[in-house]
């Protein structure tokens, strides 16, 4: 129960039991007023009808009509005459029974109606006594009129005193809600800074002090992603040409070349520019620098009409163009039209063409490759194109790709999907630091029968070059929800989810509703994994998930990290629970780098994972970088 | 019964404490004065009924008579016996009550003691007496501040009876065939501002 709540209710019963007191007491004053009024009446009626009774000498008879006339005329309960020895003379008795109050009332309400007496002499001797009750029904009548009006104001009363405590109490608390949110906030790694110092010295204390909190940490975030913004732009950006270089091509390709990878591989096209110091002795450096950049554009150009593809300037004269997705044909052709376009540009730049010219070499790639085997096979293309007549060289497929042929995937798949053939199964994510599981990822692998078992990585590929992948990843999301196995119970599992799967019309109402009808079930805790291209390109979405997932409790994580961002204000909105990255990336990020990194992910708490940490080599090199959670074949060993 | 009646009748009728406030509001003489009362009533102690009526009568008819716009300039107030023997004057009806008290202390049974409102033909005026009853049907006797001798009733053609009261029986009446009594405080306008002034030991 909330502070405000408990202050309300206290003062609230305050407010009751002084209301009720003093309620009471009104009533209880009201009744003894009542009571006196009938004990006067009384009195009055006894003192004047025993003067009269006086004049009767005694007389019973005249004495007894008398009292009767005393009591048909007016409102008495009881009158009676005692003689001296006490004994009743005469008596008469109210016989109505009628009280026109309701039951209740009578039952809790007991009014006495009090004996008012006074003595009764003929002459000189003592005739005896003479006692008056008044009739209680009037006084009743008159007590609940009384009553419920006293209730009636009472209830305004109260209803008014109810709404003025809530509001006093909201103003005089409404510092400690703004502290009690910005704690929230705080605790979520948020960065609210209350501008309202509240007046009251210990609520002014307590903000001033969070405020400067925030106000560091906020300091701190800020100056990493100002950092890491400048140290990726040096990293990974060519000054001259403004094109991405070596680094940033060999920090991406394992997003290309991965057993799980959307495109099955492309061409990669390695330029070099011959004749630069010829070019540099004739028009001067910053000509040539000139031509360089419209050299760059020419490239991006070419490059465009492939999605995901990169351009990349490898070394002064050479440069990379991936293409995922295009055909050797394709390629054959856009590498003659970047020579013929590239070779028009030197000639403006009044250089000689046969002098300043580009080779191309071309190498159709895979999926599986290692980015050396790619370089590499790019690097003999080249050397070939440049003794080539037209300075253009395709090499044959190092690989054979295909174990089973295309429809062979498609049928193995679509019957996984109808038969519910997916197995899930844990992998563990450990803190070799604090020696312990760190989390659980989530692998598919399908089961065909007994014998046949694909891993992930066997038909992930040809899945999602089928466009099958999708429907995979709906059928264990949906297994993971409705039939997860027993082993995933009580531990921490995440899932990636692919880009294409996110961005995918439809995925957000399938999460939705799976979400709302069975997140509350699940008996272990989920973490999804976003790539981290999504929020950047998907902001609108991303916030849409964000929302989702925090309102059914679903973690998130970021995969596939290379801190390719404009900023990095998007990890604090999406506060993810960790970043994950291939081992390769920490271990070629300079210490300004990965400090600035570790800046922002220690303001908001995230904390930082090495993926495909192969060998304990790799996982002491990731130590000595201060990266202790791995994923990988090293935590099997 | 030996024991409480001898405690009895060593307490005084007025107190050291009342006496030592008496003598500093009125006078030495006032002091005297109840001293001379407390002398009389110990006399009487042993005496019947009526020897008492006559002692207490003669006592205090040597008050001298005013009014009560003379004295406490109201129309009407009941003094209370200390007032009365302390200023050593008051109206008839401050005579009743002091007899009435000083009766009651040396034992007069309170039921027998009436105030009566009488008309008197002598003064042609509205007079009060403190009136005897030896028993409820007997012919009550007369304690006038205006006779030093005590008559029954029927001697005295000057005065015309119009009411009898007794505070204290009122007090102790007793509801028959009514269900539960009503415990009551009050009783007589004047008579319970007189036991409240007595209460608060007025002087």
């Amino acid at each position: 129960m909330t502070f405000f709540k408990q202050i309300a209710i206290m003062l609230s019963l305050f407010l009751l039991i002084i209301l009720s007191t003093v309620l009471a007491l009104n009533f209880t004053t009201a009744n003894q007023a009542i009571e006196e009024r009938l004990y006067e009446d009384a009195k009055n009626t006894a003192t004047s009808l025993s003067l009269s009774l006086g004049t009767a000498n005694g007389d019973i008879s005249i004495m007894s009509t008398m009292i009767d006339a005393n009591f048909d005329s007016g409102n008495y309960l009881y009158i009676s005459l005692l003689d001296v020895d006490d004994e009743i003379l005469y008596e008469r008795k109210s016989e109505s029974e009628h009280i026109d109050v309701p039951e209740w009332f009578l039952h809790f309400v007991k009014l006495h109606a009090p004996l008012a007496s006074a003595n009764v002499s003929a002459g000189w001797s003592q005739v005896g006594i003479l006692n008056v009750q008044s009739d209680l029904s009037y006084a009743y009548k008159q007590l609940y009129e009384t009553f419920i009006s006293l209730l009636a104001s009472f209830g305004v009363l109260l209803f008014v005193g109810l709404v003025v405590l809530n509001t006093l109490l909201a103003t005089a608390l409404k510092p400690l809600k703004d502290i009690q949110l910005q704690a929230e906030a705080l605790a979520k790694n948020k960065f609210i800074i209350q501008e309202n110092i509240p007046k009251i010295k210990e609520f002014r204390d307590v903000v001033v002090g969070m405020n400067n909190m925030v106000a560091k940490v906020k300091a701190m975030f800020e100056k990493g992603n100002e950092e890491l913004k400048k140290q990726k732009e040096l990293e990974y950006t060519d000054q001259i040409t403004k094109l991405k270089n070596r680094k940033y091509l060999i920090d991406k390709l394992p997003q290309y070349l991965k057993e799980d990878a959307t495109s099955r591989g492309g061409i990669e096209m390695m330029i070099a520019i011959s004749g630069v110091i010829e070019a540099n002795d004739t028009i001067g450096y910053k000509k040539v620098d000139m031509l360089f950049g419209d050299i760059a554009k020419i490239f991006s150009q070419s490059a465009k009409g492939f999605d995901n593809s990169i351009v990349a300037r490898m070394n002064g004269t050479e440069f990379g163009i991936l293409l995922p997705e295009c055909s050797n044909e394709e390629g054959l052709e856009l590498a003659k039209k970047i020579r013929d376009d590239v070779s028009k540009v030197i000639e403006d730049a009044g250089l000689d063409k046969d002098i300043t010219f580009v080779s191309i070499g071309l190498y159709p790639y895979n999926h599986r490759e290692s980015i050396s085997e790619l370089l590499c096979m790019c690097d003999n293309a080249l050397a070939k194109a440049k003794y080539n007549s037209s300075h253009i060289q395709l090499d044959e497929a190092k690989h054979t790709l295909e174990v089973m042929g295309k429809e062979g995937w498609r049928n193995v798949i679509n019957k996984a999907l109808q038969d519910d053939n997916f197995y899930l199964s844990l992998w563990k994510v450990v803190d070799t630091k604090e020696q312990k599981t760190d989390h659980n990822t989530i692998t598919i692998s399908m089961m065909m029968d007994d014998k046949t078992t694909y891993s992930y990585g066997q038909f992930m590929a040809s899945a999602h070059q089928l466009n099958l992948g999708l429907k995979i990843y709906q059928h264990v999301i949906d297994m993971i929800f409705k039939k997860p196995p027993a082993v995933f119970a009580d531990k921490i599992c995440s899932l990636r989810l692919p880009y294409e799967y996110l961005v995918q019309d439809g995925t957000y109402k399938e999460l939705m509703q799976l979400f709302e009808k069975y997140a509350k079930f699940i008996s272990f805790e989920l973490v999804l994994e976003i790539p981290e291209k999504f929020p950047k390109q998907n902001a609108h979405m991303m916030k849409l998930y964000k929302e989702l997932f925090e309102k059914y409790g679903i973690k998130m994580g970021i995969f596939e990290f290379i801190g390719e961002s404009e900023d990095y204000y998007y990890l604090q909105d999406l506060q993810p629970l960790y970043i994950k990255a291939e081992a390769s990336y920490f271990l070629t990020q300079n210490d300004k780098s990965l400090a600035s990194l570790r800046l922002i992910t220690d303001a908001i708490g995230i904390s930082l994972i090495a993926t495909g940490v192969m060998d304990t080599k790799t996982l002491d090199e990731l130590k000595q970088k201060d990266i202790y959670t791995v994923q990988g074949r090293v935590v099997e060993l | 019964m030996f024991f409480s009646a001898f405690v009895m009748a060593q307490k005084p009728y007025v107190d050291d404490k009342l006496l030592k406030r008496i003598e500093k509001k009125y006078n030495i003489f006032a002091l005297k004065r109840f001293e001379y009362l407390q002398k009389t009533l110990d006399a009487l102690r042993d005496k019947s009924d009526f020897e008492k009526l006559d002692g207490v009568n003669r006592f205090f008819n040597d008050v001298r008579y005013a009014s009560d716009m003379k004295v406490y300039h109201k129309r009407d107030y009941w003094a209370t016996p200390w007032e009365f023997l302390g200023k050593d004057m008051g109206d008839c009806e401050d005579y009743v009550i002091s007899k009435y008290f000083a009766l009651l202390y040396l034992g007069i049974e309170s039921k027998k003691l009436f105030f009566t409102y009488v008309k008197s033909t002598r003064f042609r005026g509205a007079h009060m007496v403190l009136t005897y009853f030896k028993t409820p049907r007997s012919e009550p006797l007369v304690l006038d501040n205006n006779n030093f001798k005590i008559f029954p009733a029927s001697k005295r053609k000057d005065l015309i009876p119009i009411y009898n009261f007794n505070g204290d029986s009122l007090y102790r009446v007793s509801k028959n065939g009514r269900g539960k009594k009503i415990k009551n405080k009050k009783s007589h306008k004047k008579w319970d501002e007189l036991k409240l002034n007595m209460k608060r030991k007025k002087i």
